[in-house]
């Protein structure tokens, strides 16, 4: 934890700041650990991640996979006798990883990314097209290996479909994504 | 002696109730204290053991000298005193006019079982066909709709509850005394007329409220309505508004112009509320919406009756008004329900557990798991369920669980054995009183686990039946732990009907629905002249809750002295019992028979028979039951015809007596000490041979009968009071006492040894809730300085003191002139205390170490400039809670929190980070930890073990501590390391050894008692408040300040002290001097004549214990009352009936 007092934050800390805004009131009681069904896999406990963020420690946040792990069930929320925004302040440290492209963050941003082109090009998600982008954004050609077992089983039930992926589509949703962009450019 | 005559009301019967009403009746005010309930004791009537004794003792609050005044049995019982009119099941319902001169109206329920006729048999409750959860066993047991408010009560008459109660009529039947009457004659004279145009409106109406006992009319018109107004008188209409023909408007005019006490009440479809609402401007009184809810439609006639003609109503004046109406707790439901409280039997509130543990509890004192009644092996304490709970709106710490909890695990241990395993999960442990840490420390030695971690689910195991504990401990490790029972410490919240008491005196609300006290003076509330005591305005607990009252009792003597008193009729006074020590015992013997149930066999006529064989006995007497009105006006009319000396009951529990046989002795001319009553029918319970039972009779009354023969009759000899007060310290504490002892016309010395008055105050400029002290001291120091009754000596210190309750005499010694003697009644010692000395943490050798007097003193000075500060630590618990200091201060945590918050708000770009234990901000104290964590305060806990280490750092200093959450090593670069040192008292044993005081291991004042009399010394006439007591707030200081007042003017209201009857003498002749007795005795009250070497007994000191008469080789010490030959007598005849002679 750093202590020294920084005088021109950087873009990570402005972003860190507004999701400490948001647990200021934590009491470090632990409910929020302890109610959380991913925790086992985090590697930060949500008090702890709390903690670093309230300490202002951007970089070891930013370097979590703690949040990317939430899946928003809402128990911590529900949980805590400060009633604190935590699902919301989880999504907000996933929006701040996104925008700062933080490394632990990419693997999942680079999910969310190709899950959400896949759907604006299309409407729907095409399993093949995304899988296919998913596995070239991570640049790791053992990656797909790993997933093979996954993707026979969905090739035997017809989810996916050895096609070439391609750039094309309606793009029915284009408005919707093009106003939510302006949007979150206004912020 | 004149006696002051205002009177005070005093509302809620809980201890702290007792205690302003006590205080006050103590003083000479008459009082009448209500209480809603149907019994007094409050919340403490459930609970029978207390901390940190776990014990009662609620009885040391009972007066001390003029004992005869007061009942003198257990508290929990009942009370009486003769300045006090207790009146249970009866409200405040409205409160008109000014300080001094109030007209409250108070309304009774009635009472449908005559108290005075009932004799608690419980054939009643036998045949009683109604059974619903016991509000006194926390609902775990069933009762009847006639049952016993609570157990243990002495007079315990059975009463009905009238929601439960069907009116069967079994229990009038069943009464072998008819002391039932299930009819209220007012109700069928209460005259309702119900207008609607529709017949099945009409009729539904009518039925209803004829089943509610009323009588009803109807009309069918609004021509009809005001045809029949005009012919009968009604007390209230219930008047529909749309009609054809005339509406209810029309009506509701005209009726009100002709009637216009009329009472009437709207009945509107929804459509037309705008109109009904209308209509209650032009003089309608409430209204109904159809569909009618006759749950609602119920209570609302009900409540229109009770105000205009129900039983029970009446106007009284009052001096000033004590609101002592507690606290209650959060709905376990609501705040416990995620912890399956309401779902699991095994889930029980603290309260709940209080009962489980209860002899008159659910299990009878066992302490069974709910769900198959065996003993748990693994108990569970959940803190802060409901409290310190934004989700359920309590921003506040309920100050009292923490110390509950401990209290229940130390118990639960005693009661089932060492292997029993406790834990309590707390977020701080609160142990924030004086003596609460080494009360914890005993508590985690004796092996109650505490584990610092919220539990975030409770859920059923079903392999071990137990309930399973999910939580994540400091380090992160989530763990799982199964306890076959689980306590919620469930939170306070405002007792039930505060908010409408409030809005109807027109008091303000904290926000949290507490009553606001005004500023620094705790015990005043926002409406003149009404004034708030115990935990009525939040979160304290006995001790503190009994201080409160203490202060409030004290404002509202104020009140009524100022306002001239003169509301209460001026007792006439007895004229004092005759002079019966010339004349020959004759000894009115009256026999119970109890109604026969007692040992039927016996024939009470042989007893009587054998009793009048002794020359004492002038007559005997058989009642068939003395405990009815009935019989004891037999006993008393046989009384005034013959005219005894000596009146001896056999009866049952003597206490039920107490009262009667006072009076008896007033009638009688006949001093207390010269009646008395034998408990004949507890000893003769289960006896069943006729011999054994004439034994136990003979045996029990010859005892009596010859310590009543023997008793001393001579007149008591009265001290006259020096009728004035002495203050030992100039500070906030003192300079508040004196004022309130002056405010009542005594003069008061204030001895100071500074050169300036104001303590403390001199350097804290502001209290953590924003008050400025340095105006509060500017215009107490004003007011003492101009009040001509104070005598303030600066600098000045007490040389020597000696004396006792009413007489002290004092050397003084002012600057360097002669010392000179002060006489005074009462002593109050307010010497204050200090910020502790402190060595630890670089302090001394690190410049940018400082204590927190001097961040004070410096930021104040312009030493220090908050807003130039960029890292400050601050570190608590600084050499305190832990030995040799062990103890909370209390004042430290807010002060961190004040000052942090200070920093922030200069600077909100400063880091500061407070390293503390256990938060200690107790009450409402915690919305400001709340406020001082998000204004961005970091907290770190640290334990003793791994406590922070400061290096220094270039005129900086470096503070290094494991962060428990990271599990790593933290170091800051800090500007400033203030250090929360704590509180030392400023008490010397020299001093307090002067005025017969103790001091405790910290060197703080020793009070009587911690939790019954917290202001008391052992010794009467010396009082102490401030920080020489214990640590605490100013404003509850000036409370205690105020309690301490109240208890010095009970002396000082008193021309002459009167002895009380059972003290210690020395018979000199038979006296060797060997001094052992002076060593016995507990309260000091032997001392040696310096002249002729005789050991003296003073009168007023001596208690009456009997320590001295036991150790004395020669009985040359004796007990009044207990001498010698009364006592061998009393034995002979034990002996010798039990022997069979």
């Amino acid at each position: 934890m750093s202590a020294v007092h920084q005088d021109s934050p950087s873009t990570a800390d402005v972003l860190l700041d507004r999701v400490r805004e948001m647990v200021l009131p934590c009491l470090q009681c632990g409910t929020c650990s302890g109610s959380c069904p991913n925790e086992f896999a985090m590697d930060y406990t949500p008090r702890r991640l709390w903690r670093l963020v309230l300490s202002g420690d951007t970089e070891e946040v930013f370097n979590s996979r703690t949040f990317a792990l939430c899946s928003a069930c809402y128990s911590c929320t529900l949980r805590c006798p400060r009633e604190l925004p935590l699902t919301e302040a989880m999504a907000a440290l996933k929006q701040a990883a996104s925008r700062l492209r933080s490394k632990a963050y990419r693997p999942s941003l680079a999910f969310y990314e190709n899950f959400v082109g896949s759907v604006r090009r299309r409407g729907r998600v095409n399993e093949m097209e995304f899988m296919t982008f998913y596995f070239l954004a991570r640049m790791n050609p053992v990656l797909p290996l790993r997933f093979t077992p996954l993707g026979i089983k969905f090739m035997i039930r017809g989810k996916v479909t050895p096609t070439l992926p391609g750039l094309g589509g309606s793009r029915s949703l284009e408005p919707i994504f093009k106003k939510i962009e302006e949007m979150e450019a206004g912020e | 002696m004149k006696r002051k005559t205002g009177s005070a009301l005093v509302v809620g019967a809980g201890i702290a109730g007792i205690r302003s009403a006590l205080d006050l009746a103590e003083t000479g005010y008459g009082v009448t204290l209500i209480d809603r309930a149907d019994h007094p004791g409050g919340l403490l009537a459930q609970l029978d053991h207390q901390f940190p004794s776990d014990a009662c003792g609620m009885c040391k609050m009972l007066p001390l000298f003029e004992k005869e005044s007061a009942s003198q049995y257990c508290l929990r019982k009942g009370l009486f005193h003769d300045n006090l009119e207790i009146r249970l099941g009866t409200e405040l319902t409205a409160l008109e006019g000014e300080p001094g001169r109030f007209q409250a109206t108070l309304r009774s329920r009635p009472a449908l079982i005559d108290p005075v006729r009932c004799l608690g048999c419980g054939d009643c409750a036998q045949v009683c066909p109604v059974e619903v959860p016991d509000a006194f066993n926390e609902g775990m047991t069933k009762r009847k709709a006639v049952y016993l408010p609570i157990p243990h009560a002495i007079p315990n008459p059975y009463i009905i509850d009238q929601e439960a109660c069907t009116l069967c009529g079994e229990c009038v039947k069943a009464c072998p005394v008819q002391a039932i009457n299930l009819h209220d004659e007012g109700r069928a004279a209460f005259r309702l007329l119900v207008v609607d145009d529709e017949l099945i409106v009409r009729d539904s109406l009518k039925e209803w409220l004829q089943d509610a006992g009323f009588t009803v009319d109807m009309a069918g018109s609004g021509e009809e309505a005001l045809a029949r107004l005009a012919q009968t008188p009604f007390d209230v209409m219930l008047l529909d508004i749309k009609m054809p023909g005339m509406d209810g408007v029309e009506v509701l005019r005209r009726a009100k112009e002709a009637h216009p006490d009329l009472t009437v009440i709207m009945i509107t479809a929804y459509a037309t509320v705008d109109t009904a609402v209308e209509a209650m401007k032009i003089g309608a009184q409430d209204y109904l919406i159809k569909p009618f809810d006759p749950e609602k439609l119920a209570p609302m006639v009900e409540k229109v009756y009770q105000d205009l003609k129900g039983p029970g109503r009446e106007v009284r004046e009052f001096g000033a008004v004590v609101l002592a109406c507690g606290t209650g707790f959060a709905d376990p439901h609501e705040v416990g329900a995620r912890y399956l409280y309401g779902s699991h039997p095994n889930v029980v509130t603290s309260l709940e557990f209080e009962r489980l543990i209860s002899g008159a509890g659910p299990t009878g004192g066992l302490l069974l798991r709910p769900s198959d009644q065996t003993p748990p092996r693994r108990i569970a304490w959940l803190q802060c369920v409901g409290s310190r709970d934004m989700q359920s709106e309590a921003d506040f710490c309920s100050s009292i669980c923490c110390m509950f909890a401990m209290k229940e695990a130390r118990l639960a241990v005693e009661k089932l054995g060492p292997d029993l395993e406790t834990a309590i999960f707390y977020m701080d442990m609160r142990s924030f009183g004086q003596s609460f840490q080494r009360y914890r420390d005993r508590t985690e030695a004796e092996g109650v686990g505490f584990r610092r971690a919220r539990i975030h689910t409770v859920a059923p195991d079903p392999e071990s039946g137990g309930l399973r504990l999910s939580y994540a401990d400091q380090s992160g490790c989530l763990k799982n732990e199964i306890f076959d029972l689980v306590v919620l410490s469930v939170g306070a919240r405002p007792a039930s009907g505060t908010s409408d008491l409030a809005e109807m005196l027109g008091l303000e609300v904290n926000a949290w629905g507490f009553p606001q006290p005004r500023g620094l003076t705790p015990a005043v509330s926002s409406r003149e002249g009404i004034f708030l005591s115990g935990s009525f305005p939040g979160l304290k607990d006995i001790g503190d809750s009994v201080i409160q009252a203490g202060a409030a009792a004290q404002k509202a003597s104020l009140t009524i002295h100022n306002a001239g008193g003169g509301l209460a009729l001026e007792k006439p006074e007895a004229s004092g019992p005759r002079d019966v020590s010339q004349e020959i015992p004759r000894t009115l013997v009256a026999l119970c028979r109890c109604g026969g149930r007692s040992v039927p066999s016996l024939d009470w006529e042989r007893e009587a028979v054998a009793l009048a064989g002794d020359p004492a006995v002038a007559e005997t007497i058989i009642i068939d039951e003395l405990c009815t009105a009935a019989g004891w006006e037999s006993l008393a009319k046989q009384a005034e015809k013959d005219r005894p000396n000596r009146v001896l009951i056999g009866a049952c529990l003597p206490y039920v007596y107490a009262r009667s046989l006072k009076e008896l002795g007033i009638r009688l001319a006949l001093d207390p000490i010269l009646l008395d009553a034998v408990d004949l029918h507890t000893s003769l319970r289960g006896v069943t041979d006729t011999g054994t039972a004439s034994n136990l009779v003979r045996s029990l009354l010859g005892m009596t009968l010859a310590r009543l023969k023997r008793a001393d009759t001579r007149r008591l000899p009265t001290a006259p009071v020096t009728r004035k007060a002495l203050v030992v310290g100039g500070g906030i504490a003192g300079l508040t006492a004196a004022l309130a002892v002056a405010d009542h016309g005594y003069p008061v010395e204030v001895v100071e040894t500074a050169k300036a008055l104001g303590g403390n105050l001199r350097w804290l400029t502001r209290t953590l809730e924003g008050d400025s002290l340095r105006d509060f001291l500017g215009k107490t120091v004003a007011r003492v300085e101009k009040h001509p009754l104070i005598t303030v000596h600066m600098p000045a210190r007490i040389i020597s003191s000696a004396g006792r309750a009413g007489s002290f005499r004092t050397v003084i010694r002012n600057g360097e002139e002669k010392p000179r003697t002060i006489e005074h009644g009462a002593t109050i010692l307010a010497v204050g205390g200090g910020e502790a000395p402190v060595e630890s943490y670089g302090r001394g050798q690190i410049p940018a170490v400082i204590t927190q007097k001097e961040f004070e003193e410096r930021t104040g000075s312009g030493d220090i400039d908050p807003a130039a500060l960029r890292n400050v630590v601050m570190i608590q618990c600084a050499g305190t809670r832990e030995e040799p200091r062990n103890y909370c201060s209390r004042v430290c945590c807010p002060t961190a929190l004040r000052q942090a918050l200070a920093i922030k708000e200069k600077n909100p770009a400063a880091s500061v980070w407070i390293l503390y234990r256990d938060i200690m901000t107790t009450g409402f104290a915690e919305t400001y930890y709340t406020q001082a964590r998000r204004a961005g305060v970091i907290f770190i806990n640290y334990e003793t073990s791994g406590k922070p280490r400061v290096e220094p750092l270039s005129g900086h200093a470096l503070v290094t501590l494991r962060e428990p959450l990271l599990q790593r090593d933290v170091q800051i670069e800090a500007d400033l390391v203030v250090l929360a040192a704590g509180v030392v008292p400023a008490l010397d044993r020299r001093l307090a050894q002067a005025f017969g005081a103790e001091l405790d291991e910290d060197g703080f004042f020793e009070e009587a008692e911690s939790k019954w009399r917290p202001v008391d010394s052992l010794k009467e006439g010396v009082f102490a408040c401030g920080l020489a007591h214990s640590p605490r707030p100013v404003v509850e200081t000036v409370a205690m300040a105020e309690a301490a007042a109240q208890r010095a003017l009970r002396i000082l209201c008193r021309e002459t002290l009167r002895v009380d009857r059972v003290v210690a003498r020395v018979r000199q002749a038979l006296c060797s001097r060997c001094e052992r007795c002076l060593d016995a005795c507990a309260y000091g009250a032997r001392h040696i004549d310096p002249e002729n070497g005789s050991v003296m007994v003073d009168e007023i000191m001596c208690q009456g214990c009997g320590a001295c008469a036991a150790v004395c080789p020669n009985s040359a010490a004796v007990l009044t009352g207990f001498e010698d030959q009364g006592m061998l007598e009393t034995i002979e005849t034990a002996l010798n009936t039990a022997l069979g002679y």
